[in-house]
């Protein structure tokens, strides 16, 4: 268990340069994800953590340690990657006791540990099976076993779950937190997909173009990005951003669609984003300049696609609301209160938005 | 229907036809192991009485001395090449060591004929006072099975999933555990036919054998041309040693023939 800090840490290949100035300090017992698209830098600095990537310049450090120069073995850390890596030619048990043979543990004393680990993860069936022999949840299972019986100071994970079946997934992921909820070992997850960052982490770091965009709680880097960019990434289905000019609460496109976002600090042109649960359609008898063109059920929600003279709009709505709200039908749009963000158009950087402190309303 | 069948009759033709002549020339020299001299003269004869003159002849002329010494140098290359080619393959296959070149050139380098390199092995046996020995011929040959063992290899090494061998220095491995305690159990079957394949290699070479030790240290291949003597070629008994020296390499063969074709197209050069 320990605190884990990037200190100005550059990674680049020949004149590529995939991480830059990573700063980051990671508490004792937290998990923290790393998110955002590919090639953002994000598998490579999990790597660098492991000590499989090699550090071209700043420190890393595990606890009180300096570990940027150590090799993977001397670093205390565990990793699932995303092919599990099972080793092929050992049983479950050999594969779950195999890190304690590198610190000399006596085989017994390693295999009933293994037994134990397997036992405590529902795997105690097959202990006896190799690897091919497993379906690709219990081969998950069996890589998150062996990472968990030396108890090291870090648990690394590399996309573990996006060899999985969507409910699957979904299950792993439930069983993930818990694990490391009661094992209290600080982790770094490595993932794409922005639902499994939310729902995993209580740091979440976001990463574009080998850079920290912002990193903070879920809840917090979902209501407040920093950027369209962040704001776009972050939520499914994604915020709708909206170029045009505001004036008196009343934001316009430059198609001439206007849409009514209440009190609104500034005016002028804006990029602004609104969540697809704050875009609330209503049924209207008249021809508006909303129309319905799709309509999506997820159950008790359904996304609504609206074509707004020609700019394509996502709303969440509850099914139980859906009354009037057809394919084809014309709808007018409003906006919850106080819940549309604002952007600067040629940066992209927050502006404004809900909830926000005083000293980033204005710039 | 019937064209089905027209087609599957003229492969089972095929078949014969190319397993008979396959096969003929090893009929042949079974047949002419068991016929005395004069019967040798018709090759057509197909019935007579066998005689186990040629058999008795060859295996008192120290043909299975020969035959152990074979082994023993077969043994020793194939040890020496397949611990060394299989950390050669793994360097190649890993860190791309020497670049394409290196693949190339070790292929390359089984187009040299024999005889080149001949003359500079006699040369250093001759100086180390090693000339009739079987450690000259032990090391030339390495020249060739060494690198085709390599070759085969590489692709096996190829094979293994680079996440297995991080995964174990994760774990608390080193690099050559890693390599030892992981990666190389993945491709014992490899290593397994590239060590039955060098064997045939090395069993198989006349030309080193005949010129580093042709006398008492004679090797298999080096003893059954010994039969071509001044008074002529005792065909009778020749055959016989041949059946000993084919009879290993055909079972081996018949053991690795699936990863053969593996291994000799695995370490072909990508791009």
């Amino acid at each position: 268990m320990a605190t884990v800090r990037f200190s100005g840490v550059n990674k680049s290949y020949g004149s590529t340069s995939v991480v830059s100035d990573l700063d980051l300090e990671l508490p004792d017992g937290s998990f923290t994800v790393l998110v955002g698209p590919s090639g953002c830098g994000k598998s490579t600095s999990l790597r660098m953590l492991a000590g499989l990537e090699p550090v071209t310049s700043g420190t890393i450090t595990i606890g009180d340690h300096d570990v940027t120069q150590l090799p993977p073995r001397d670093r205390d850390v565990a990793m699932v990657f995303q092919n599990y890596a099972l080793y092929p030619h050992l049983s479950v048990r050999e594969n779950i006791a195999f890190p304690l043979r590198a610190s000399k543990t006596p085989r017994t004393d390693a295999l009933r540990r293994a037994d134990e680990v397997a036992e405590s993860l529902g795997l105690e069936k097959l202990l006896a099976r190799k690897p091919k022999e497993l379906s690709g949840g219990q081969q998950q299972r069996v890589a998150i076993g062996r990472a968990i019986i030396r108890q090291p100071s870090v648990f690394l994970f590399d996309e573990p779950l996006s060899n999985l079946d969507a409910k699957l997934r979904v299950e792993t992921r439930t069983e993930l937190l818990q694990i490391q909820r009661r094992l209290g070992i600080t982790s770094v997850y490595v993932t794409h997909d922005q639902e499994e960052a939310m729902t995993l982490s209580d740091r979440m770091v976001v990463m574009r173009e080998g850079r920290t965009a912002q990193e903070g709680s879920p809840q917090d880097v979902y209501a407040h990005p920093v950027d369209t960019f962040v704001a776009s990434f972050v939520g499914s289905p994604k915020m709708n951003l909206l170029d045009g000019e505001v004036c008196d609460g009343i934001f316009t496109l430059p198609s001439g669609f206007q849409l009514a976002i209440g009190s609104f600090d500034g005016g002028g042109a804006v990029t602004i984003g609104v969540r697809p649960d704050d875009l609330v359609p209503t049924a209207s008898d008249g021809a508006g300049d909303a129309r319905v063109t799709l309509i999506e059920l997820l159950g008790p929600r359904a996304i609504v696609t609206i074509d707004a003279r020609g700019t394509a709009l996502t709303s969440v709505v509850e099914t139980s609301r859906l009354a009037g709200i057809t394919e084809g039908a014309p709808v007018t749009l409003s906006t919850r209160p106080g819940a549309v963000h604002a952007f600067d158009p040629d940066t992209g950087q927050r502006r404004a938005g809900p909830d926000n402190d005083g000293n980033r309303s204005k710039r | 229907m019937r064209d089905s069948r027209t087609l599957l009759a003229f492969r089972v033709a095929l078949l014969w036809a190319a397993g008979i002549t396959v096969l003929f020339p090893v009929v042949w020299v079974a047949l002419a192991s068991v016929k005395t001299p004069e019967q040798l003269n018709d090759p057509f004869l197909l019935t007579f009485t066998p005689t186990f003159e040629s058999w008795r002849n060859v295996l008192s002329s120290g043909i299975l001395a020969a035959a152990g010494r074979s082994a023993l140098v077969a043994l020793v290359t194939v040890g020496l090449s397949v611990v060394v080619g299989s950390m050669g393959a793994y360097a190649i296959a890993r860190y791309r060591a020497g670049g394409t070149a290196t693949r190339f050139g070790m292929l390359a380098a089984q187009v040299l004929p024999p005889a080149v390199l001949v003359f500079p092995f006699l040369t250093m046996a001759y100086a180390l006072r090693l000339n009739d020995t079987l450690i000259p011929v032990i090391f030339a040959h390495l020249s060739f099975v060494l690198p085709v063992v390599t070759w085969f290899l590489i692709g096996f090494f190829e094979a293994v999933p680079r996440s297995l061998e991080e995964q174990a220095q994760v774990d608390g491995f080193t690099r050559f555990q890693a390599f030892r305690l992981v990666v190389l159990p993945q491709v014992f079957p490899g290593i397994g036919a590239a060590a039955i394949f060098g064997f045939t290699l090395s069993w198989n070479d006349l030309f080193y054998g005949l010129i580093l030790a042709p006398g008492k240290a004679a090797i298999l291949p080096v003893a059954i041309a010994g039969f071509n003597t001044f008074r002529g070629v005792q065909i009778g008994s020749m055959s016989a040693a041949i059946l000993i020296a084919v009879v290993p390499v055909v079972v081996a063969s018949f053991f690795i023939q699936r990863r053969l074709v593996q291994g000799i197209s695995g370490g072909a050069v990508k791009f």
